[in-house]
Formats: structure tokens, C-alpha cells, sequence
């Protein structure tokens, strides 16, 4: 067991962070200290999981090359019969991942909120919330059991919350706030039913084994590969109360976290938080937490086909639904928040369909890439005065030529320009959903065909939609002054906002009517530097994960180095060995999930990908799509060039009216059956009725009786007195004959 | 200090009773009335100190008690004043203790009219509570369960709100009712053992042995008479908890009770439902324990769902709170009955909990009341602008009503819903797993509890201030923050280390456990007590 104490220095200093900016910062008020205090902690946070990481200065190798698990056991959380669960860290390949992206991208997403934040009353209150989302964020990531990584996942849901309702005074974010946090408690419900389940099949929650003061944990994993086998494919294996259920469970969960179809809508309303916090918890982090979820799990779900499949259908049906959304939006975040939520589907497609790899490769690219937009869209947001809506947006490469250069490559990248880091992971998903019936663990994957023309058809449309965002930013001419329909009771509503503001001493971020002398700027350097530095990685940053048909055209052999990290995370099953291209090189493959070695067949993935017709598949659907991904440039560029204000179809902007639905069909009912029929009606008629309606009986009999005046009190007090005494009475008649 | 030790309890008890009397005196003989206070928050705050002795003198390891104290009293009856503590009542009775000196002080300003009385009254509902959780001999255990009841009835019809009279009564009708049923059944138990071993005895030390002995055991036909006693002490303590259907005098209870009263019926009160249920019910009657488990799952299920809905739709920030406390029982209730060492020891640590939790809520709510006199969700609205440190400390409080992890409410719910999903108790076949089903209803809970909690404070906290009246509002004041941040700081440790208290309760929760689910465990031991009924019957001389 390899252990280092420092694990727990990356989660504690942004609680510390967190702690100094709340107590001390609050005093203070003091912008510089603030910022200081959260990107130092978070600076700490990012070398030392590098240095864990890599395996610089430490006296272990590094996590990511690593066979074992770096872990750090902080104290015993719960110990209850056989029931346990540490507050202890580990760091595998998977975690040291999301360990480094996490801390690097949230490292450059703290130093650009200290420009954009700049001048918010609430400064110190903005970043102690942050430092506290870093620290649960990577308790999540880090957590070396289930139950302490339920503990980051609720705390990321909190401080998404806090950070979502920041600006307490609008109405959007108090409501958007609520119903992110409520959507991702249904969510939650999964993951904890998941855990009981998961608990009772295999009496584990640890994701490792270890040894912890003398007691063998041995974690869920190797318990699953050594002593339970695949569930079958079918429907009923949902209800078995099998691995099946538990991966439908946790998946439960992961569409809250990730906003997938059905819990998708709090994604885009969350937008009423600051920038900054879409960047890092809407688009780059948190709601990558079920990806996590699901590829950490990746040996339950290996044996649960159905429930993989239906994380595939789920992923591919929300990437689509939620693209065609994103195409009629006008609100620029709003069209990043959907473009979020579109690609997290294609995550999930891609663990779906067993390429776990791949959709981890995803997770971080695109963490590169939309945090870079999400950023940039808040460098324009900024310029422009807090105007968020694109109509009113124009020309702005004019203006803001860094924060222009810098979004372009996020554009390119998205849409899936070769060499750009969303190709790569991209095409990959493509790829692997179209040869699904070589990835998925019980072939052959039903609707493989399918699933690939609609990932496909995202792609373009995903082209179509950023391609507008972008022209009706960056191109055409300026529209910063052009009333929109129904601008004037627009206008009017702001004054009062202005009004109200200046009442109220306000602190919070506002739309000004922009001035007639109005132009955008561009963003001072704390802001543009974050972006330069995700641009190049948006563009570069897909290298660590060339796949080898592409990296063989150019003769560089197999150069897929995050595959290859990652490989020993994704657990071997014996189905492989039947298969025919790798049934004679058997050999041992060691994984983290048990200290004992299977025999179980090569990667059979990476032995086909080297096969010639396998290749030449693969590049030319690399090809096709790279086709595609022009193409859907091109219909933007046709579509929106010359009328960036096209009207989009109704139902579109109107988010296909699935807000209405749940308001309508789920909580209007649920609110009015509590107030008329629980409350009103069973609690006050019923049961109160019959209470009061006793007491009123009892007082009519007394007063008929007696012929006075009985208080209402004494004469139901005595009743039920008389009554008490007869069944007294008859216990002890009773107890006697008993005796006698 | 020896004799501290050996009179622990006994001084826990009577200290508060003689308090009352000095507070009596006092007020006779010097008249001042703002003094009162202090002396009975010093009063309560030494009590509290001495019961911190218990932790270090409570043996953790063993089933016995400790602190025990048995000396005769009405021995012609054979009822004696027996005391002691094990680790089921250690924290309840240390909780007692803590929680009293903050509802001393919650009413600082609060008490216009006689304040003698009530400060009188406060201590003796003390020294009543304390008694409920130490006795054990079951008279002198039904004596102080009907004391307490006395001081609250006063608090809240005479100290409450506009509808005191109204709530006052009906809370006091319910929990009489239920507890002169448990009168009849005690004094039933004692003529019934005594047909059997020809000692008739209110001891719960002596019954239970019995009990294990099988000397005491109600089958055949004694069956009828067994079940009918269970219910006996069921329907007393299920209404003191309370249980669905027999919630409705709470939400009133605790509207109109004064902001002291509020805090001590939530904190102490009703866990002296679910205390009863686990020391005596499972105890003395294990065989209709498990038999009847089934009724209290679905009703703890149903208070959970039913509290959590009707929670939401209420207008008055304190009448939430109380239907969110029927909510929060139902889970300490399905813990219980789920007969697992987790779901148990989950239930006794969620009743720490709730203690906690929802006892800050009320002190919180009485914090807003005292400013504006009104407690209607529609007349507040973004109070975080003029009030950030008493919202951020409402929010902190919600979060861990709502069972955030690293809170404390989530430990208990966890364990609770871990110990119901791997109990057997609902095992009627083995194809059909109702247990899971009964988790994932009351997990259900966990998602309507962030929802009526988030959108009274969305309400309440955020968006701008919309009525005049709020706009000069006072923050918390020091007197203020040092009553919330006791609460605070055990909401938190008791999220991130449990193992004190649920380690010194292990033992004493996993013997009734044991003796729940292994005395005449199934059909084996049942089959085994017919025979013996059948082949040589007992005869009753």
C-alpha cells in the first residue's frame, strides 16, 4: 500500500482557503487579499496533485504510471455492525486525472474571477464559495470509497447552489438556485439507494483494497470480478436487485449531477450565477461528476449490460435533444449551457458503449474547451457591460480581438476541427459507437447504427449552433443599441431594477442601459491570460490522446498516451477471451481492483484498432466527420451570416416547453394535492374532525346531562378519564382471574 | 465526591425541583424579577456540567446499567425508585441537560408575564424529562412521563400564542389519552407477572429478566393479553413521537408554544415517544415488536412522505418546521423497527440529531418572531440583505435538517436507510424484497426535505426586501449567537465524528437488538414455546 499524507493537503487548503476568505476576507474587504488567499490555496491544491500525480518528489512513483493507488487514510468516518466507511483519500490513474484537470482549470478560472468579480460587494463571500466547491469538488475525485465521494457529490450540489443563487437579490437565481439543487437531490436519491445496494451485494463501499489498522477492506470492485458474473440483458434485470439495478441507480444519479434527460432543465437556468461559476462548476467540473461516477463503476456496469445500454440511449437522446435547443437560443450562455449539456451526453454515449477511456478523454477536452468559452463568453459579457443577450452583441473582433482569437479555437474545437482537442475525443466517440459490438461487453449492442447517425447528426448540428453563437458575437455589425421586439417593456423593467438597485445599495452585477457613446473593451489581463492558456490547450491539448489510426499516418506508432494511462482503471472480463483476434494472446493483466492477477484476454480493443480494415474504418469515418464538421460550419456561416437575427423555430427557444411540462404535469399537482387534500383535507377535516368532533360530542352529552355549564376541557378530560379508568379496571379484573 | 457519584442521577433529578423552589423563593423574598433568569440559567447550566460526569462514569462495554440507584418506595406494591443510565439513555439524558440552558436564555426578552412561573415551570419539566429517561422501575418511569407533561401544557397555554388554549388542550389530550392506556397496561404487566412467577413487579430490570429467563412470556393464552399490552405502550408513545395518524396536536403544539417550549418539545419531548418505544415496547415485548413491525414501517413511511408535503404548502415558517419534525420522526421510527444494529443505532443517533437540528430551527424561528411578531413566510423576503449572519446560520441549519453529509443528519439518515434496506424484519417470502422497497420510499423524504427547506428560505432569505417592515431589521446580537453556535458547532462534529456517540450506545442498542430479533426468534423457538405449553402446562398457583 502506497501512502502519502499529502493527498489530503490537495482537498484541505481550499477548505482553508474557503475558511480565511469567510472569517478573514469578510472583514477585510480587501480584493487583493481575497484573490490571493483563493488562488494561492487553490495553487497548492494544483502542485501538490501534480507532484502526486507525476511523481515529482515523491517517494512513490507517480499516480498516473502507478499500478497501486497512492492512498491517505484520515480518520475513520462511520463504524457502525459491518457497516464502515473511512474519511480516506486515494488517487489512482483515474482520480490523479481528474485530480490535475480539476485543479489546473480551476486554478485559471479563480485568476480570471478576480478580474471579472472585480467591484462585486461580495467579493471575499464569491471566492469562499468557490475554494469550498474546489474542496468538495475534489473530495469527489479523490474519495476512496462511495459513502466520502457521496459527501463531495452533495457538497458540490451545495456550493452550486450557494454560487447559482449568488446574486440573492434576482428572482431568476433564487429560483434557479433551488430547483438545481432539488433536481440534483432527486439524483442523489439513486446514488444512495445505489450504495445501500452495492453495500449489500458485496459488504464494501471502498473503491480500493487496503489495509486499514489491521483490518483487510476489500474494495467493491474485486469483490464484483471475483465472485459475481454478468447480468443478463434484459429488461428485467432493472428490478433484479442485481448489479443491474445498482448501475440504473448510480445512472439515476449521474443524470441529476450531469443534467441529463429526465433531470436536464436545472443545467441551463443555472446560468443565472456568475461566469466564472458556469465555467468551473456548469461546464468544466461538477457536472462531469457523473461521467466519473459512471467510469469509477466501470466494473459493475461491465456486468450490467442493460443498464449501459440504457446510459448510451440516454446520452445520444440528450446530446440531440438538447443540441436543437441550443441552436435557438440567444442568450450567449444559454447556448454554451445546452452545448454543455449536449456534450455531456456524448460522454455518456461513449460510456455507454464501453469506451470508458474515451469518454474520460472527453471529460477533459472538453473541460479545456468550454471552460475556455464559458470564459471568453464572460469576457464578452464583461465588455459589454453585462449584456448577455446576442442580439444586442455584434462585430466584437473589433473590440475584444484577444478574447475573439482565443474563443475561435474553443469554436474549432467544439465543432471538431483535426488537430483542435475536440476531435480527437470526439471522433473517438464517434468511432466506438459505431463499432459499439466490439467495446460493449455483451455483444452485440442492439441499435448501434442508430445511435452513431444521431451522434453524428449532434455533430453538425453542434457545428450549426456554435457557428451562430459565434457570428452573432464576433461578426456582422453592431447591434449594442438596436431595441429588440418587446424591448420597450424591456427598458421598463430595467429602470425599475435601476431604481430599486440604487434603493437597495446594491452589490450585485446589473444590466446598465447601455450609454449612447457605448463601446466594448477589452478585458484586462487576469482575464485574458486564462483564456490564452486554455486556448492552447483547447488546441494542443487532444495530442495526449491520438488514436493510433491517425498517429500511424504520420508514422508515429501508437502515441494514444492517455489511453494506455487509463487502461489499467477500465476492469478485464472474461468475455473478451472468446473473442477470435485475441484468443491466443492470453496473457496476465494486472488491475488495481485485486492484488490477484486474472487471466484474461489482451485488450481486445486495442488489438482490432491495429488491424488494417479496423484502420482504414476508422480514418475514414475520422474523415467523414471531419467532413461533416465543415459542413456544419458552412451551413452557419450560410444560415446566419447575412441575418444573424433569423427567426428560430418557437418551440425551439421555448426549450421544447419541457419546464412547462414538469411545472404542469409534477409539481403543481404534488403542491396542490399537500394543500387541498393532505393538509386541508386529511389533517385539518379528518383527523381534526374527528378530535374536535369528539370534544364537541362530549360537551353536548355533558351539557345534557348535567344541565350546566361544563367547560369544554373538563368534560373531555373527564371522558376520557372514565374511559381510562374502565379499561384499567378491566386489566386488573382481568390480572386478577388471572391470579385467582 | 464519592457521593456525587453514587447520587448522580438522583442530584440530576432534583436539582431543577429545588431550583424551582429557589426560583419561587427568590422571587417571594427579593422581588427581582430580571434576576430570575440568570439563576435558572445557572441552575440549568450546572445541571448540564454534572451530567457530563455520566460520559466517563456510563460503562460503554456490557449491557447493565450504570449510575444505578434502587431503593424502595411504596413496598407494599413492590415499586421502587430505581434509576440508571446505559448508552440507549446516556446522550438523551446529556442532550436533556444541554438543551435547557439554551431555552433559558432563548426567552430573554421574551417572558412579560409572570416570569416565576415560567422559569418555575421550565425546571420542573426538566427534572421530569430526566426521570423519563433514567427511570426504571415502570411506575416512577409513568410518573415522570405524566409530569412532564404538566409544565408544557402550562408553557403553552399560558406563555403561547393567540390559539394557546386550543393547542394546549388538544396536546394534552392526545398524550393523555396514550398514556393512561400505558397506566392500565403497567399495572396489567405487574398483575400478569405476577400469575406467572408469583412476584408481581414494576421493575424493568426484574422484568426483563423474566423475560430472558422465559418466565415472563406472553404466548398461548397470554398472546391476547401480550398484544393488547403492546399496544398499550405503542399508542402512548406513538403519539408522543409522533407517529402518523396521531400528529395533528404537534404542528399546533408547536406554533403556539412559546419559543422555550417549542425548542424543549422538539428536542427532548418527543424523543421520550421513541426512547419508550425502544427501551420498553422492544423489551418486554419482542415477539409483538417484530409482529407489528410492519404497521410502524408504513406508518413511519407515510409520516415521512405525508410530513415532508404538507411541510411545503405551509405558510407559517413554524408550522413547517413542526410537519417537518413529523417527517424527521418517521425516519427514527422506521430506523428502529427496521431490528438492524445500523437502522437502531441510526434511530438513536437521529434522535440526537433532530434534537439538535430542528431545536435550532424553532430558537432560529423564535429569533425572527421576537423581532416582527410574525412567523408568515409572505411577510418576509430577502432577509440575507439585512440579516446575512442570521441567514447564513438558517441556511447552515436547514442543510443539516436536510441531511447534507458532514452535517449530523445525514449520519442518522444513513444508517437508517442502510439498516431498513438489510433488514429481514419485512421478509414475509423471500422472492419479495419490501424492504428495499420501503428504503426508497423514505429516501424520498431525503428529496422533499431539501425542497420544502430551500423554497421557505428562497422565500424568506433571498431576493430583495419586499416589505418596509424588514428593511430595519437587527442582525443576530451576541446573546444570540452564542446560544446558535453551541448548536452549530455539535451540528457539525456530529456530522464529521460520530463514533463517541454512537460507540458508547452500542452496546446497550445492539442487546436490545439481539433481544428483539433472537428470543423466540421466527418459527423455531415459537414452535418450541407451543410445545412446552402443550406437554406440561405451566401451571399458575
Amino acid at each position: 500500500m502506497v501512502e502519502n499524507n499529502l493527498l489530503s493537503l490537495i482537498i484541505f487548503a481550499p477548505l482553508v482557503g474557503a475558511v480565511v476568505n469567510w472569517i478573514v476576507g469578510g472583514r477585510l474587504k480587501n480584493e487583493t487579499f481575497s484573490g490571493l488567499v483563493a488562488c494561492g490555496a487553490i495553487a497548492v491544491s494544483t502542485i501538490v496533485a501534480f507532484m502526486i500525480a507525476f511523481g515529482i518528489g515523491t517517494p512513490h512513483t507517480g499516480a498516473l504510471f502507478a499500478d497501486k493507488p497512492v492512498l491517505d487514510q484520515i480518520w475513520t468516518w462511520v463504524n457502525v455492525g459491518t457497516f464502515r466507511a473511512d474519511f480516506a483519500l486515494g488517487m489512482d490513474r483515474l482520480s490523479a486525472i481528474y485530480a490535475c484537470f480539476v485543479t489546473f482549470v480551476g486554478l485559471l478560472i479563480h485568476i480570471f474571477a478576480t478580474g471579472y468579480m472585480h467591484g462585486d460587494k461580495g467579493f471575499y463571500r464569491f471566492f469562499a464559495y468557490l475554494n469550498l466547491f474546489m474542496f468538495a469538488m475534489l473530495t469527489l475525485v479523490l474519495a476512496d470509497n462511495y459513502l466520502l465521494m457521496f459527501v463531495g457529490w452533495e457538497g458540490v450540489g451545495l456550493c452550486s447552489y450557494l454560487l447559482i443563487g449568488y446574486y440573492i437579490k434576482r428572482d431568476e437565481a433564487r429560483t434557479a438556485a433551488k430547483k438545481a439543487f432539488v433536481m440534483n437531490r432527486i439524483g442523489d436519491w439513486g446514488v444512495l439507494m445505489g450504495m445501500f445496494l452495492i453495500f449489500t451485494l458485496t459488504g464494501s463501499l471502498s473503491f480500493f483494497d487496503k489495509n486499514v489498522d489491521g483490518v483487510e477492506v476489500q474494495s467493491v470492485f474485486s469483490y464484483v470480478i471475483a465472485h459475481m458474473s454478468a447480468d443478463p440483458f434484459t429488461w428485467g434485470a432493472i428490478v433484479a436487485g442485481g448489479l443491474t439495478s445498482v448501475g440504473v441507480l448510480l445512472f439515476i444519479g449521474a443524470t441529476g449531477k450531469s443534467a441529463q434527460i429526465p433531470l436536464l432543465t436545472w443545467l441551463p437556468d443555472a446560468m443565472a450565477g456568475p461566469t466564472p461559476v458556469s465555467a468551473l462548476i456548469h461546464a468544466a467540473t461538477m457536472v462531469t461528476a457523473g461521467v466519473y461516477l459512471v467510469v469509477r463503476s466501470n466494473a459493475i456496469y461491465q456486468f450490467a449490460p442493460t443498464a449501459m445500454w440504457i446510459i448510451a440511449v440516454i446520452g445520444a437522446a440528450t446530446a440531440l435533444f438538447a443540441a436543437t435547443i441550443a441552436i435557438a437560443q440567444n442568450d450567449i450562455k444559454k447556448v454554451l449551457a445546452y452545448s454543455t449539456v449536449s456534450q455531456l451526453g456524448f460522454m455518456f454515449l461513449a460510456a455507454g458503449v464501453g469506451a470508458f477511456v474515451v469518454a474520460i478523454f472527453h471529460v477533459m477536452t472538453h473541460a479545456f474547451f468550454k471552460a475556455l468559452l464559458f470564459l471568453g463568453s464572460g469576457s464578452v459579457i464583461h465588455g459589454m457591460h453585462h449584456e448577455q443577450d446576442m442580439r444586442k452583441m455584434g462585430n466584437l473582433r473589433k473590440y475584444m480581438p484577444i478574447t475573439f482569437i482565443t474563443m475561435a479555437t474553443g469554436w474549432l474545437a467544439i465543432c471538431g476541427i483535426p488537430i483542435f482537442a475536440g476531435f480527437f475525443s470526439k471522433d473517438e466517440i464517434l468511432y466506438k459507437t459505431f463499432a459499439a459490438d466490439n467495446y460493449f461487453p455483451q455483444r452485440p449492442f442492439p441499435g448501434e447504427e442508430f445511435l452513431w447517425v444521431i451522434a453524428t447528426f449532434t455533430a453538425i448540428l453542434t457545428a450549426v449552433y456554435m457557428t451562430r453563437m459565434m457570428i452573432m458575437t464576433f461578426w456582422g455589425k453592431e447591434r449594442f443599441h438596436d431595441a429588440l421586439p418587446g424591448e420597450e417593456h424591456h427598458e421598463e423593467h430595467h429602470d425599475e431594477h435601476a431604481d430599486a438597485n440604487t434603493a437597495d445599495d446594491d452589490d450585485e452585477e446589473h444590466h446598465h442601459a447601455l450609454p449612447h457613446d457605448f463601446k466594448p473593451h477589452e478585458s484586462p489581463w487576469a482575464m485574458t491570460v486564462p483564456l490564452i492558456v486554455l486556448a492552447v490547450l483547447s488546441t494542443i491539448g487532444g495530442l495526449v490522446g491520438v488514436p493510433y489510426a491517425m498517429s500511424s499516418l504520420f508514422g508515429a506508432g501508437d502515441v494514444n498516451v492517455f489511453e494506455h494511462t487509463l487502461e489499467p482503471v477500465i476492469a478485464e472480463k472474461d468475455e473478451h477471451a472468446g473473442h477470435e483476434s485475441s484468443a491466443s494472446e492470453k496473457k496476465e493483466v494486472k488491475h488495481f481492483f485485486g492484488s490477484e492477477t486474472k487471466t484474461t484476454a489482451a485488450e481486445p480493443a486495442a488489438s482490432e484498432a491495429h488491424s488494417p480494415e479496423v484502420i482504414a474504418k476508422e480514418r475514414g469515418l475520422a474523415a467523414l466527420s471531419t467532413v461533416l464538421a465543415v459542413i456544419g460550419i458552412a451551413i452557419g456561416f450560410a444560415l446566419f451570416y447575412k441575418t444573424p437575427l433569423r427567426k428560430m423555430p418557437k418551440i425551439l427557444e421555448e426549450k421544447w416547453r419541457l419546464d412547462e411540462f414538469y411545472n404542469g404535469y409534477i409539481v403543481d399537482p404534488i403542491t396542490k394535492l399537500s394543500t387541498t387534500g393532505l393538509w386541508k383535507g386529511f389533517d385539518l377535516g379528518f383527523i381534526d374532525g374527528i378530535v374536535n368532533g369528539i370534544g364537541a360530542a362530549v360537551a353536548a352529552f355533558g351539557n345534557a346531562v348535567r344541565h350546566m355549564q361544563v367547560g369544554f376541557v373538563r368534560s373531555y378530560a373527564a371522558v376520557i378519564l372514565l374511559g381510562a379508568l374502565a379499561v384499567i379496571g378491566y386489566f386488573i379484573y382481568y390480572g386478577l382471574k388471572l391470579i385467582g | 465526591m464519592d457521593f456525587i457519584n453514587e447520587n448522580l442521577l438522583t442530584i440530576l433529578i432534583l436539582l431543577p425541583v429545588f431550583g424551582a423552589v429557589g426560583v419561587i423563593l427568590h422571587q417571594m423574598f427579593w422581588k427581582q424579577e430580571s434576576q430570575l433568569k440568570w439563576l435558572t440559567f445557572g441552575l440549568t447550566l450546572v445541571n448540564f456540567l454534572i451530567s457530563l460526569l455520566l460520559i466517563s462514569g456510563t460503562k460503554t462495554a456490557g449491557t447493565g446499567f450504570s449510575f444505578e440507584k434502587n431503593v424502595p418506595w411504596i413496598s407494599a406494591i413492590n415499586t421502587n425508585y430505581h434509576v440508571g443510565v446505559d448508552g440507549l439513555s446516556l446522550w438523551l439524558v446529556i442532550l436533556t441537560t444541554f438543551i435547557m440552558p439554551i431555552a433559558v436564555i432563548s426567552t430573554w426578552h421574551a417572558v412579560e408575564k409572570r416570569p416565576t412561573a415560567f422559569y418555575a415551570f421550565l425546571l420542573l419539566l426538566e427534572s421530569a424529562m430526566i426521570g423519563v429517561f433514567v427511570s426504571l422501575d415502570l411506575l416512577v418511569f409513568y410518573l415522570f412521563f405524566e409530569a412532564s407533561l404538566v409544565p408544557m401544557f402550562f408553557l403553552i397555554g399560558i406563555w403561547g400564542g393567540e390559539n394557546r388554549i386550543y393547542a394546549a388542550v388538544k396536546f394534552f389530550i392526545f398524550t393523555a389519552l396514550g398514556s393512561l392506556l400505558m397506566l392500565a397496561a403497567i399495572i396489567a404487566l405487574y398483575y400478569v407477572h405476577a400469575s406467572q412467577t408469583g412476584l408481581g413487579t414494576f421493575d424493568f430490570v426484574a422484568l426483563t429478566r423474566s423475560i430472558e429467563l422465559g418466565h415472563l412470556a406472553f404466548t398461548g393464552p397470554l398472546a391476547v393479553t401480550g398484544t393488547l399490552m403492546f399496544w398499550a405502550f405503542a399508542l402512548a408513545f406513538s403519539i408522543k413521537v409522533p407517529l402518523f395518524p396521531f400528529h395533528t396536536w404537534l404542528p399546533d403544539a408547536h406554533t403556539e408554544a412559546p419559543t422555550a417550549g417549542s425548542v424543549i418539545l422538539a428536542a427532548v419531548l418527543l424523543k421520550m415517544g421513541t426512547y419508550g418505544l425502544m427501551r420498553f415496547n422492544f423489551t418486554l415485548f419482542p415477539d409483538q415488536s417484530r409482529e407489528w413491525a410492519w404497521l410502524f414501517i408504513t406508518l413511519a413511511i407515510i409520516g415521512i412522505i405525508y410530513g415532508a408535503l404538507v411541510a411545503m404548502v405551509q405558510p407559517d415558517v413554524k408550522r413547517l418546521v413542526a410537519y417537518s419534525s413529523v417527517a424527521h420522526m418517521g425516519f427514527v421510527i422506521l430506523g428502529m423497527f427496521s431490528f438492524t444494529e445500523m437502522g437502531m443505532q441510526g434511530a438513536l443517533y437521529q434522535m440526537l440529531n433532530h434534537g439538535v437540528s430542528t431545536g435550532a430551527l424553532f430558537l432560529l424561528v423564535g429569533f425572527i418572531y421576537e423581532r416582527r411578531h410574525t412567523r408568515q413566510i409572505s411577510d418576509f423576503g430577502g432577509l440575507a440583505n439585512v440579516m446575512p449572519i442570521y441567514a447564513t446560520v438558517f441556511v447552515i441549519t436547514s442543510m443539516s435538517s436536510v441531511g447534507l453529509p458532514f452535517l449530523n443528519g445525514f449520519v442518522g439518515e444513513f444508517l437508517i436507510m442502510i439498516g431498513m434496506w438489510k433488514s429481514t424484519i419485512l421478509q414475509v417470502t423471500a422472492s419479495a424484497n419490501w424492504n428495499y422497497i420501503a428504503t426508497m420510499l423514505a429516501g424520498t423524504g431525503v428529496i422533499f426535505a431539501a425542497v420544502y427547506l430551500l423554497w421557505m428560505i428562497q422565500r424568506v432569505f433571498f431576493g430583495k426586501v419586499t416589505n418596509e417592515k424588514n428593511r430595519s431589521l437587527k442582525d443576530l446580537s451576541w446573546r444570540e449567537i452564542g446560544l446558535i453556535a453551541p448548536l452549530l458547532f455539535l451540528m457539525v462534529f456530529m456530522g464529521v465524528y460520530p463514533r463517541p456517540f454512537l460507540d458508547a450506545a452500542k452496546e446497550s442498542v445492539n442487546a436490545i437488538q439481539k433481544r428483539v430479533m433472537h428470543q423466540a426468534g421466527g418459527e423455531v423457538d415459537h414452535a418450541a414455546a407451543v410445545d412446552n405449553k402443550t406437554t406440561e402446562p405451566r401451571s399458575h398457583e
